[in-house]
């Protein structure tokens, strides 16, 4: 297939999740719902259900207001709007990480608002890297096991488990070899560049895998495009269409990303070695690191995204702010302090999912194009 | 010629009095502070809910930086240092306490008390909340100290789990090793022994205290709480501390005997305030509710920092339990007994812009607290340091709709 077509696919499986979704229903399959930032999607998938991402939409805002003040961030709103409209309908449950104050909230709120779907916390600590931290990792996947075996009628298996490790590091491995071959093609538009990272939310990941190695394989085939000006993006979600196609209408083309929804996703693998696949799966959260919602006096992502726009020939950084997000509030003046040292331009846009019009976006793209 | 006039002089405390020895014990810690760093001893910046009892029991000084930075936007300074945050890049969404805090760590001063000198380490707790962890993150990396965590984390469930304990329990004592390092105090297990018994001392009559508003009327102003408070968040384990508390508990149960009351007006109405005070507008919430009869009776906010327990492990899991760390359903029910306890009448929820946990469930656990007890709840909006998310009129009216709904009710 040509990597035009497989773009076209990524595109409709990213622009309709829920066909996704009912075509997992209808082949018998269980689907669970898995909230930002990170879940153990490994071990939903080796309960033989379908990890099914939700990061919520591009949506007005309604009944989500019974229960939030407007201060609250847009993902978590239209999160929980679609989890009341009942677009979700038919999942078996939804994991909640607690990795943030609005995170630790839409659980309280879940719980009363979208009743028919349960709800399961997974509670990570923030201590991770010592071993107390990664027993109480493990404490919180046995949680989400037995919450899983409880409300989903699921059964957990280690050495399944073992199998899915495999899928998901495969996966972590075909994705970061994607952002390098998309480097290296310009004429692949941000859009369809975002469509391939959505997509990933609403498959299962060794289906998406599979796809991904083929549209490697058919760029392979292709000639490269003229080259266009190059950026990383840095952000919670960097996906709303109406931003993604200024980006491509301005003749900029994102080589590298410090993007929750995107290359955060897929920067740490679960580790070779481990007393039980639960336990190995412990030390890969333990192991993660350079994201604004993980604990980190030492601020490393700042520096690490300027070293990383460095070595992808970056020539700016496009910091996505998602208004009412602390933790990346709280990084941005430090990631410009970072990038300053190296001389590497920074922008900042804030953004939600309740954006119609991009123009003052636009104007701010512009003018960053414009300095690069 | 202009005419002159002079302002009625207020009568000091007497110093005789719980408000004076209260008052001083909050200013000593800053002197304290003050003192430990002039003579070349390391001192920290501490998070509100961090276990007092490993910086008391080591014996090193510090400093609260949501007292600090409360007592600015109280003085009036919080917007001036919010703008200074604001502009280094950061959001003006963000926790108005931190950004008052950033912006003191780059100045090093503020226009208005209280000052506090720079610190040597940080000790954060995220028992309130996550944002504690982003800002003192960045605190420790712009003045380049150490930080110490305890993380502990949000319970979805009712109690506390063993998993949860040993967690905690193991970052205390990683927490002490580190510091004992750091600045080369040693822990003792005897001076450990003597502050716990201080802080539950200092605790039980705190928590008294605030229970004496069972009495109708009340026999304090509710208002007063939040300005004892501090002593509670700064110095719990302290000896002084537990004695002024005891002396509080007695003037309040001698002014019920004697029929006397701190809220110097009639007592027409009784409601629970929920969420931080808001400091620049302490004098208009508190006069919009006096100026009624209504008199803020409880608030779990006042009771969050009484910390009671019988061993180490009892003493991780009482800051797994503290108001922010807890389901909706625990923190539910602790406010439902605080307003049956309290006779209670209405609620006055603060929706906080700085506070997104406090916030963030607020309307659903309102609701239930508002049918479980029978009583009318409204909100209104507000910041804890920042004055420009505020505004009287609207707070006027919120104010006046309870009353009426109060009224009505009381008449039926």
């Amino acid at each position: 297939m040509k990597a035009q077509e497989l773009l076209n696919r990524f595109h409709e499986i990213a622009t309709c999740p829920k066909a996704q979704m009912a075509h997992y229903l209808d082949s018998g399959k269980k689907v669970v719902l898995t909230a930002p930032v990170y879940t153990p999607e490994e071990i939903i998938h080796a309960m033989g259900a379908v990890p099914f991402g939700v990061w919520g939409a591009d949506i007005e805002l309604n009944e989500s207001k019974r229960y939030f003040p407007a201060f609250i961030c847009s993902i978590m709103q239209s999160l929980l709007e679609l989890g009341i409209k009942g677009t979700y309908e038919g999942a078996s449950a939804i994991v909640i990480p607690s990795l943030c104050d609005s995170l630790k909230v839409i659980g309280q709120n879940w719980k009363y608002a979208v009743p028919s779907i349960p709800f399961i916390p997974m509670t990570y600590p923030q201590n991770r890297k010592p071993d107390y931290g990664v027993a109480f990792t493990k404490a919180g996947y046995e949680r989400v096991i037995a919450d899983l075996e409880k409300t989903a009628g699921l059964k957990f298996d280690d050495a399944a488990l073992g199998k899915s490790i495999e899928v998901y590091n495969a996966h972590n491995a075909v994705m970061r070899e994607l952002v390098c071959v998309l480097a290296n093609h310009p004429e692949v538009s941000n859009a369809a560049r975002s469509d391939v990272f959505k997509s990933a939310f609403f498959m299962l990941k060794e289906e998406h895998t599979e796809l991904v190695r083929e549209l490697i394989a058919a760029l392979g085939e292709e000639e490269s495009g003229p080259a266009k000006t190059k950026i990383m993006t840095s952000g919670i979600l960097a996906d709303a269409p109406g931003l993604v196609s200024i980006l491509d209408d301005c003749g900029l083309q994102i080589v590298c990303d410090d993007v929750a929804a995107e290359s955060r996703q897929y920067a740490t693998d679960t580790p070779a070695e481990g007393e039980t696949n639960l336990d190995r799966l412990a030390v890969k959260f333990k192991e993660m690191d350079n994201c604004s919602v993980l604990y980190d006096a030492d601020k490393k992502r700042c520096a690490k995204i300027a070293a990383d726009a460095k070595a992808a020939g970056a020539k700016g950084v496009l910091v996505v702010l998602t208004k009412f997000c602390d933790p990346e509030e709280f990084d941005y003046p430090l990631i410009k302090k970072a990038c300053d040292a190296e001389g590497i331009p920074v922008t900042v846009i804030e953004v939600d999912r309740q954006m119609v019009n991009y123009e003052q976006a636009r104007t701010a793209i512009e003018t960053f194009r414009d300095i690069l | 010629m202009a005419e002159t006039t002079t302002k009625p002089r207020r009568n000091p405390p007497d110093p005789n009095s719980a408000k004076y020895k209260l008052g001083k014990i909050a200013d000593d810690a800053y002197a304290t502070a003050r003192e430990a760093k002039a003579r070349g001893e390391m001192i920290g910046w501490c998070a509100s809910n961090f276990p007092v009892e490993i910086p008391e029991t080591l014996g090193l000084a510090v400093v609260y930086p949501e007292n600090q930075a409360a007592g600015i936007a109280a003085r009036g300074a919080g917007v001036q240092m919010c703008e200074e945050a604001e502009s280094e890049g950061y959001s003006n969404d963000i926790c108005a306490y931190a950004r008052v805090s950033l912006a003191y760590a780059k100045l090093k001063e503020a226009p208005v008390e209280p000052n506090v000198p720079m610190p040597d380490f940080v000790l954060c707790c995220n028992n309130i909340c996550n944002c504690m962890i982003k800002w003192y993150e960045n605190l420790s990396k712009e003045l380049g100290i150490p930080m110490f965590i305890i993380d502990i984390p949000f319970n979805p469930d009712y109690e506390v789990s063993d998993a949860q304990i040993a967690y905690v329990r193991a970052q205390f004592w990683d927490c002490i090793h580190g510091l004992e390092k750091l600045t080369g105090k040693k822990w003792s297990d005897e001076r450990y022994k003597e502050v716990m018994e201080t802080s539950g001392r200092t605790s039980r009559a705190w928590l008294a205290a605030t229970a004496c508003a069972r009495y109708t009327p009340s026999p304090f102003n509710g208002f007063d709480l939040l300005n004892h408070m501090a002593v509670m968040v700064t110095a719990r384990g302290k000896k002084e501390a537990a004695e002024a508390m005891e002396l509080l508990l007695k003037e309040y149960e001698q002014n019920h005997v004697e029929g006397k009351s701190t809220f110097r007006v009639e007592e027409k109405y009784r409601i629970m305030f929920e969420g931080i005070a808001c400091w620049p507008w302490l004098r208009v919430t508190s006069t919009g509710l006096k100026s009624r009869g209504i008199n803020m009776v409880t608030t779990i906010y006042a009771d969050a920092f009484g910390f009671i327990y019988k061993d180490f492990d009892d003493m991780c899991r009482a800051y797994c339990n503290v108001p922010n760390a807890i389901n909706l359903e625990h923190a539910r029910d602790k406010r439902v007994k605080l307003c049956k306890d309290n006779s209670v009448e209405g609620l006055l929820v603060h929706t906080n812009r700085s506070c997104k946990l406090w916030s963030g469930f607020m309307p659903e656990m309102s609701r239930q607290i508002g049918e479980e007890c029978g009583i009318p709840v409204v909100s209104f909006d507000g910041d804890q340091a920042d004055a420009r998310n505020f505004s009287e009129a609207q707070y006027d009216t919120r104010v006046q709709g309870l009353m009426e709904i109060m009224a009505s009710r009381k008449e039926a």
